[in-house]
């Protein structure tokens, strides 16, 4: 039973996808916990 | 077509880069270490980290140079499955969200993963987990300072040995000169330089390859690496599962992250970074994937990352990776470098030789650790072909999973069973380590974790049941407030 091309590119682009907001909301984090005073 | 024997990344820029990037991680180690003044601050930077920085921590350091090269690694070698089974590590980050939490409440004042086991089982136990930690953790750190020289050597020509010092020499000055502050803060900044660069590879790799082009030529010549039913690349999966969880459980690095992120973000921060993380070894695995259609030559498995971004990117590529991989490699040594001196402080300096040490002689104490535990792993990667099992990074890493997967259940019970028996505790990890490791010399590198876990966990029970003992939770803080305030 092999995978099909579809079904890699999904599993690809949505893994792709994910990583590429990472950085965004880790920065928005690290705004937010500046603001308020709780970065450490 | 591209292959090792030609660097393809001239040795000036990498030089430019091996120094920009060292300078950078350095600067900010004594910057942010700057106020540190006591063994508590440098070993848990003041033990209220914010939700940003603790998420960015958790993911840098489960991002080693082993996920960056081993996952495309396990790709090439056991296909879909490889790059999915190793993404399951993530559930290691998800399965410590609740452990985190419950470490802090029974003990907010400790230091330690030792320090827990010696409250909780005694003295017995507690050695025989300081052996299986430690083995476990000077494994990882000489499986990453190897990827470090091999990279480098691979990407740019720079001798193995040259390289791998460098990266090593950097990690140990920052941790050095801040401890978890300088090692958080690099985290966070290295985290992002990860993420974002392996993203930006694979976006360019289906950019420029195609999923049809990949999936025909795989079909074409290595059909099996598509398969669902590839029954090693199966076991493996389950494998690595334990094996992560192993790590994560036992591991002194991500205990004392528990005791430094502040009250009620340890659970969050581990949470959502495991599930930020699951995606990254799947992002970094497929372009393996891609040799067959680019029609890439892969001398050494554990190097088609780096080839593939080169061929598919160029000198881009080549810088891309150089940057990604060297961060990974500094995130996950100075955490190691940083957990490991602390416990080596506390359970052996203090534990073992001298018990009323005081505040300032732990402090410089964990110090010399670093740089001791620097020189250790300098000269195991520098010999690594002299070490029978130092073979490729991926059979390192898996010869410590009989041992790391033996902790789980001891650290499980110690947490939330009250009736745990603690020889139980001890034996679990003998026979588990024992016997996993035999299956990893007798089956294969896949399933030590397994057999090492299953054993561990038969004995845990077994024992408990035959011999059930009782436990006072509030003897975890009482005994350890106890022993702060006699030090001090």
């Amino acid at each position: 039973m092999m995978i099909s091309s579809t079904a890699l590119s999904v599993i690809v682009v949505v893994a792709t996808l994910v990583a590429s907001l990472t950085p965004i909301l880790l920065l928005a984090l690290f705004i937010r916990d500046w603001k308020k005073g709780c970065l450490w | 077509m591209t292959g090792l024997d030609a660097p393809i990344l001239p040795t000036s820029i990498a030089w430019g880069l091996l120094i920009a990037f060292s300078i950078l991680w350095v600067l900010l180690g004594w910057w942010l270490g700057r106020r540190n003044r006591t063994a508590e601050d440098h070993m848990l930077a003041g033990r209220n980290v914010g939700l940003a920085l603790a998420t960015a921590t958790a993911m840098a350091t489960w991002v080693t140079a082993n996920t960056t090269m081993t996952a495309p690694q396990l790709a090439l070698q056991l296909g879909v499955w490889g790059m999915l089974g190793y993404s399951l590590g993530a559930l290691g980050l998800i399965l410590f969200a609740p452990l985190a939490r419950r470490i802090r409440e029974l003990m907010p004042g400790g230091f330690t993963s030792g320090d827990f086991i010696r409250l909780r089982f005694g003295t017995f136990t507690w050695r025989v987990f300081l052996v299986v930690s430690l083995i476990y953790a000077f494994g990882w750190l000489v499986s990453m300072a190897m990827a470090g020289g091999v990279l480098i050597n691979a990407l740019a020509g720079i001798d193995y040995r040259v390289g791998m010092s460098v990266i090593l020499t950097v990690c140990v000055i920052y941790t050095l000169l801040g401890g978890l502050r300088a090692v958080i803060g690099t985290d966070f900044i290295q985290t992002i330089i990860i993420i974002a660069g392996a993203a930006f590879i694979a976006w360019l790799t289906i950019d420029r390859v195609g999923f049809e082009a990949i999936h025909f030529n795989l079909m074409e010549e290595r059909p099996e690496l598509l398969s669902l039913l590839f029954p090693a690349a199966i076991m493996f999966l389950f494998n690595n599962l334990l094996f992560g969880v192993g790590e994560i459980f036992h591991s002194n690095v991500w205990w004392s992250r528990a005791f430094a992120f502040g009250r009620n973000v340890g659970f969050r921060a581990y949470l959502l970074g495991g599930l930020l993380w699951l995606p990254i070894p799947i992002v970094a695995g497929f372009v393996a994937l891609a040799t067959p259609a680019l029609g890439i030559n892969v001398p050494a498995a554990d190097m088609v990352g780096p080839l593939v971004a080169a061929e598919v990117l160029g000198l881009t590529g080549a810088i891309v990776v150089f940057i990604v991989v060297f961060a990974a490699l500094a995130s996950s040594l100075d955490s190691l470098l940083a957990a490991t001196s602390d416990l080596v402080t506390r359970d052996i300096y203090r534990g073992h030789i001298r018990p009323q040490a005081s505040e300032q002689s732990q402090f410089r104490a964990t110090k010399v650790i670093v740089v001791l535990l620097g020189l250790l792993t300098w000269l195991a990667a520098s010999y690594r072909g002299e070490l029978p099992i130092i073979g490729s990074l991926a059979e390192l890493l898996y010869f410590t999973g009989a041992f790391v997967a033996s902790a789980i259940w001891p650290i499980v019970a110690g947490l939330y069973w009250r009736r745990a028996n603690p020889h139980g505790a001890a034996w679990s990890m003998i026979l588990g380590s024992g016997i996993g490791l035999a299956s990893y010399f007798l089956i294969g590198f896949y399933v030590a974790a397994l057999v090492g876990a299953a054993v561990s966990l038969a004995v845990m029970v077994l024992s408990t049941w035959l011999a059930p003992r009782s436990f006072d939770w509030d003897r975890l803080s009482r005994d350890a407030s106890t022993e702060e305030v006699r030090t001090a």
